[in-house]
This record gives structure tokens, sequence and C-alpha cells, in this order.
């Protein structure tokens, strides 16, 4: 396989597997705190319709705002509209005691009917068409690195960057601080975290709204490099995120490595005709596609018999049991 | 219970009269299909030619958006139609086949004009379909607007091409049928040798957009595809930021999609508002050309390329009504048999490769 072949398919694997990467954490924030969270597929397309909205607004005002500053706030305010609609999930499930699957699912069905329904009243149609200023094609002086400038800096987005530094601050922040020591107790044992002091509320709280805000920001990341309109829909990557997420085992570095995987492994399955092994095959294209479905059921069939899923996640807590 | 339940039955009622504009009369009725009234494509090309005809000779018309994307919702929005007084309908697309079928003999006074379909049961093992009197089915030769796409790009220099279509349904095939036979027709009056054209040729299977096809247009682009044949919808949109990035081109589809992007060389056009506008003007001429099944070609105008917009570095207007001349006169005749694959048709100097 030639070189450019190489860097031709790591650069498209990011477009899959960075919003996948960052949506992944938020949900492993969310569930190692004890709260499922299968409302990242709405809470992506809010975080997206806010911030494509947002950048349909100042490019049609003509305030040419530089582009790199533009996604930056852009993908704030996602990250703002992410916790927000999260809220009412943290609410129901932890205050409320409900079951976590319901007001995840709840969720999952207003987020779209919303922003059609906003995007409408805005514009008539439910499309909202922004323009891509944000492709980055190559950064200076990185770029020109040998191999790795090929690699990582070339043909990239800003955003490939910050899943990086989520992913960074993530491990931080769960393995190196109090906080994600907390965290954690919540999600495998509150009763023994509360005995000790920790507000399990709290805790569960600040667990969704990281999610919420995370998966809000993997909505524009998601959208921007693929698309040039946001038609209130992330097409079923916030349900493969929660893949992610199981296969990653709730662990950071494994998360990556499987955001990674599955990104390759799509990007493959489209992007056959330009690896010359593949191509010289001669097999039908329908083989092709279904190597992200086959490859993920294998590798779960190998990683699911060690499972380890917070052993609190799904169970409201309730002070009184034990 | 009772009570919930006319409760509830009150407020969808009030709902759907908010929605529709209550008792307004009106004479002229469209009814969207997939997508809105300015959708930049089929629904929106109708109801301009509604418009034009009825702001003429002021008539009064309306559009209804069906509740649902569904036979059933269609020939609810029809119904609606028909009580507030339409007296032509104008439905696009060959999603409404089964709902006129219904219509056209329920409502035998009301004119239908349906777009890209011929009203039938949509039952493949029982098949049974009708042009009633009441009905005008409207097609278009795809097969020959992909033609003059195709045709135009070789002519203009390019050598590597790829089609994208939407799902696999009879104008989606036309179209790309008709862009690989352009092709060929071109290379030939070139004299360019056997297997010097390649067509990387691709269904996506969807009218909406997706990661994926985007990453597909990349790898194509990246091939050394140097412009691709969009005709499906919005899989426009996915093709198109593949094509900003690796500084590439595409073709729009149905209508001219230039406004869209700067990527766009030029569009494979279907002339649908004129269509529109003409059948409607039969109606109230007392002409209406119920029962048959009209067919609009390179001959009555009803397609082409828009020459105007269009980005070419050499094809001229004179190349291109010489061979729009052709096509009427029927010295160029392009197959528009959609059961064949596209690498079965007559071609040598044109490779097609099948992705599908």
């Amino acid at each position: 396989m030639s070189f450019d072949v190489l860097v031709f398919l790591i650069q498209q694997m990011m477009f899959f597997s960075i919003p996948l990467l960052i949506v992944a954490l938020g949900g492993m924030f969310s569930e190692r705190s004890g709260v499922v969270n299968i409302a990242l597929e709405g809470i992506m397309i809010m975080g997206a319709f806010i911030g494509v909205l947002f950048i349909f607004f100042v490019q049609n005002a003509n305030a040419r705002l530089n582009a790199q500053p533009l996604l930056l706030v852009a993908l704030l305010l996602a990250a703002l509209a992410g916790s927000l609609i999260a809220l009412p999930h943290a609410y129901a499930s932890v205050h409320m005691k409900a079951n976590q699957v319901i007001s995840g699912t709840a969720i999952n069905m207003f987020a779209p009917a919303f922003a059609i329904y906003v995007a409408r009243m805005i514009r008539t149609v439910q499309q909202i068409p922004f323009t891509n200023q944000f492709y980055i094609e190559s950064v200076p002086v990185l770029g020109d690195i040998p191999v790795i400038g090929q690699f990582l800096f070339q043909k990239t987005y800003l955003t490939t960057y910050l899943g990086f530094l989520i992913l960074a601050i993530s491990w931080i922040l769960l393995y190196k601080t109090p906080f994600g020591l907390r965290l954690r107790a919540c999600g495998e044992h509150p009763q023994a975290a509360d005995s000790v002091g920790i507000g399990v509320f709290k805790m569960r709280y600040i667990g969704v709204m990281i999610s919420g805000a995370l998966a809000g920001i993997g909505g524009v990341v998601f959208v921007i490099p693929t698309s040039i309109t946001f038609d209130a829909t992330v097409s079923g990557y916030g349900f493969l995120a929660l893949a992610v997420l199981i296969f990653g085992q709730w662990k950071p570095g494994r998360i990556l490595f499987a955001a990674f995987f599955f990104g390759l492994m799509k990007t493959i399955s489209v992007a056959y005709s330009s690896i010359p092994f593949l191509s010289s095959l001669q097999i039908s294209g329908s083989v092709y596609k279904m190597i992200p479905f086959i490859a993920t059921l294998v590798v779960l069939a190998f990683s699911s018999r060690r499972s380890m899923a917070p052993k609190a996640v799904g169970i409201p807590y309730d002070k009184g049991s034990r | 219970m009772k009570k919930l339940l006319s409760l509830l039955l009150a407020l969808t009622m009030a709902f759907t009269l908010v929605a529709c504009g209550g008792a307004e009369e009106f004479e002229l009725a469209l009814i969207t299909d997939y997508g809105t009234i300015d959708d930049g494509s089929f629904n929106q090309g109708s109801w301009e030619g509604i418009v034009q005809y009825a702001e003429a000779n002021n008539i009064s018309h309306k559009y209804f958006q069906p509740a649902d994307e569904a036979a059933d919702a269609y020939l609810n929005a029809i119904d609606l139609a028909v009580q507030s007084g339409a007296k032509v309908i104008v439905t696009p697309g060959f999603m409404f086949e089964t709902s006129i079928f219904i219509a056209q003999d329920r409502y035998p006074d009301v004119k239908f004009i349906l777009l890209d379909g011929s009203p039938n049961n949509g039952d493949w093992d029982n098949y049974e379909g009708k042009v009633g009197d009441n009905v005008v089915s409207i097609f278009y030769a795809e097969d020959q607007s992909g033609f003059l796409a195709g045709y135009a790009m070789v002519k203009d220099g390019y050598r590597n091409l790829g089609y994208m279509g939407g799902m696999a349904v009879p104008p989606v095939v036309r179209f790309g049928h008709g862009f690989v036979q352009g092709a060929e027709y071109a290379a030939q009056e070139l004299g360019l040798a056997d297997g010097s054209i390649n067509i990387n040729y691709f269904y996506t299977g969807t009218f909406n957009p997706a990661p994926e096809i985007q990453t597909r247009a990349a790898a194509w682009y990246n091939d050394g595809v140097e412009v691709i044949f969009v005709a499906g919808g919005g899989i426009f949109y996915s093709v198109v930021p593949a094509a900003e990035n690796e500084g590439k081109f595409v073709i729009g589809v149905d209508v001219d999609q230039s406004p869209l992007s700067d990527t766009v060389i030029t569009s494979a056009l279907k002339l649908v508002t004129s269509s529109v506008y003409d059948s409607v003007e039969a109606y109230y001429n007392g002409r209406f050309a119920g029962g048959q099944t009209l067919l609009y070609e390179a001959s009555n105008m009803g397609i082409g390329l828009p020459m105007a917009t269009s980005k070419f570095n050499s094809f001229s207007q004179a190349d291109y009504d010489a061979i729009f001349a052709k096509i009427v006169s029927g010295a160029v005749v392009v197959n528009n048999n959609t059961d064949i694959a596209p690498a079965d048709l007559p071609i040598s100097a044109v490779v097609v490769n099948d992705q599908n």
C-alpha cells in the first residue's frame, strides 16, 4: 500500500473517528457517574443545530469572523445547548429516579422535531446551509514535517485537535483528580461514596452535564466536515458512539482505539477504490459495505466476555437501599 | 376516557384547520413530495410553474404539505385540496403514483397533473395501472439530459468522470445511462482510443446526505476523478464538501444548482416549471391532455443544460446547439432502457467502473 493512500485513509478516518471519540467520551462521563445516557443522538442533533444555526447567522450577516474563532464560538454554544438539553435527563434520572432509558429516548425524539420546527420558523425549510470555511489545507510549520505532518497536520479541521485535547483532559480528569475518583465511585458503589461524604446527586448531575456538553460539541464536529447543510439528523452516530463506548470498556484509551477502529472500517467500506490491493480484487461493492458490521460483530464477540460496565450504572441512587 | 378522546379529536381538527388555512377557496393546488416547497428542486420547480400562470391570470392557488411522507397522507392532502375547491392538483414525484390511482376515480371532476410517474396500484405482482381521463402523466427524458452533460464534459477536456445517483429508480438510472452514452459519443467524435474515458458509477441508495457519501466522493477525487455528476437530491450536499476540499467539480441535476456551490460546472436540467405551466395553461384553454402521457424531451425543450451559468473551458453555445439539434432530429438516439447495467451499454471508449 503506497504511502499516499495511507495518508488519505487516515485523513478521511478522522472525519468519522473524532466525533465518535468526543461523543463516546461524553457518554463515558455520564455512565461512570452511574447514569445511562442513550440520549447522545438527540443531544448531538441539538448541539449541531445550535452550532450550525449560529454559523449560518454570522455568515449571512456578513460579519465575516475569522473561520477558526467562529468555529470555536459555535462549538461553545453547542456545548451549552448540549448540557442544557441533558439537564431534564439528569433531573428525571437522578432526582425523580425515573427509568433512565425513557428520558433518554424522549430527548432523542424531541431533538430532531425541535430542530425542524425552529428551522422552519426561521427559514421555512428545515435545512440550514453553511459555507465550509473551516478546512485547513495545511497547518503552518507543523504541516511541513515529513510523515507526521502529512498524517496529522494536512487536510484537516481544528476539531481533530480538539478531539485529542478532550481525550487528554478526560483521562487526567478521570484518573488523576479527586473529582474523577469521586465520579467513578458514584458509578460503582454510590452508597459507599455517600458514606464518605460525596454528594452522589451532585456528581451524577455533573456527569450528565459534561456528557451533554461533549455530545453537543460532537454534533458540530460531525456535521462540519461532511456536509454543507444541516438537516436535523446526525445519521445515527450518537448510537454508534454508544457502541464505541461499550467496545471501549468505559475507558478513555480504549475508547480512542475503538473510535479509530470504527472510523477505519467505515472508511475502508466506502473508499476501497483508493486502496490498490482491495480494488484489484474485483469483488462486489456490497461486500465492502458489510466490512464495518462484520468487523464489529467479530470484535464484540471476543471482547464482550470481559465487559466492565460501571456496577451501578442505570440504577437510581436511593439512600435507603444497600 | 371518552372525554379525553373527544378532546383529542377536537384538537386534531383544530390543528388541521389551522395548518390548511380553513375555508379559503382556491382553484390550483400543489401537494409537496419529499422535502419542502423551497427545496431548490422538484417541488419548488413545480410550484413556480403554478405561480407563474396563476399570477399572470389572477387565479387563486395554494400548496399543501402532507403530514407524512406516505401514500395515505398524500391521499388525505388530496382530499383536503378537493374539499377546498381545487380544480387542478399538481403532484410532483413518483411517490404519488398510488395516491393518484385512487384519487382519479374518487374525484372524476378534478384534474390531476402527475410528474415523473404513472398512476398504478403499487402492487408489482398484480399490477394494475391506468391514466384516467382527468389525469395527465408527465415524464422527462432524463437520459437526454444526462447525455448532454456527459457529452459536454468530455468535449470540454475531462477524461476521468464519476456518476453518483440516489436510489436506482428509473429517472435516476436514465440520468446515469445518458451520462455514460454522452461521454462515449463525444469520445468517438474526438477520435479517442478505447478505454480512454473512465466513469466511476454508483447508486447511494438514498436521497439524503450521509458522511459515507462524502468519503466515497473524496476517495474518487483522490483516485483522479475530476468531476462527479450527482443525481440524487440531498446527496448533493455530501459530495460538494469533498469537491470543495479536493478542489474538484460536480454536475448538478434537475434544476440549475450553480447557486449552491462554486464547484458546480453545469446541471442536467428537467424543465419542471415549464411543463407544469404548459399543462395548467392547457386546462384553462380547454385543451387539457387528460388520459395522456406526455414526454418532455429535447424536441419540446423539456430538458437541457443551463449554458448561461455553466463554467466550461471551451464547450461553447454553438457546440451545445449542434448536439442538441442532433438529439432533436433523431440523428443521436439515447438508449433509455433502465433494465440493463451501465457497463452493458454500447460503449468502447468509455470504461464504466461499476461500484454497485
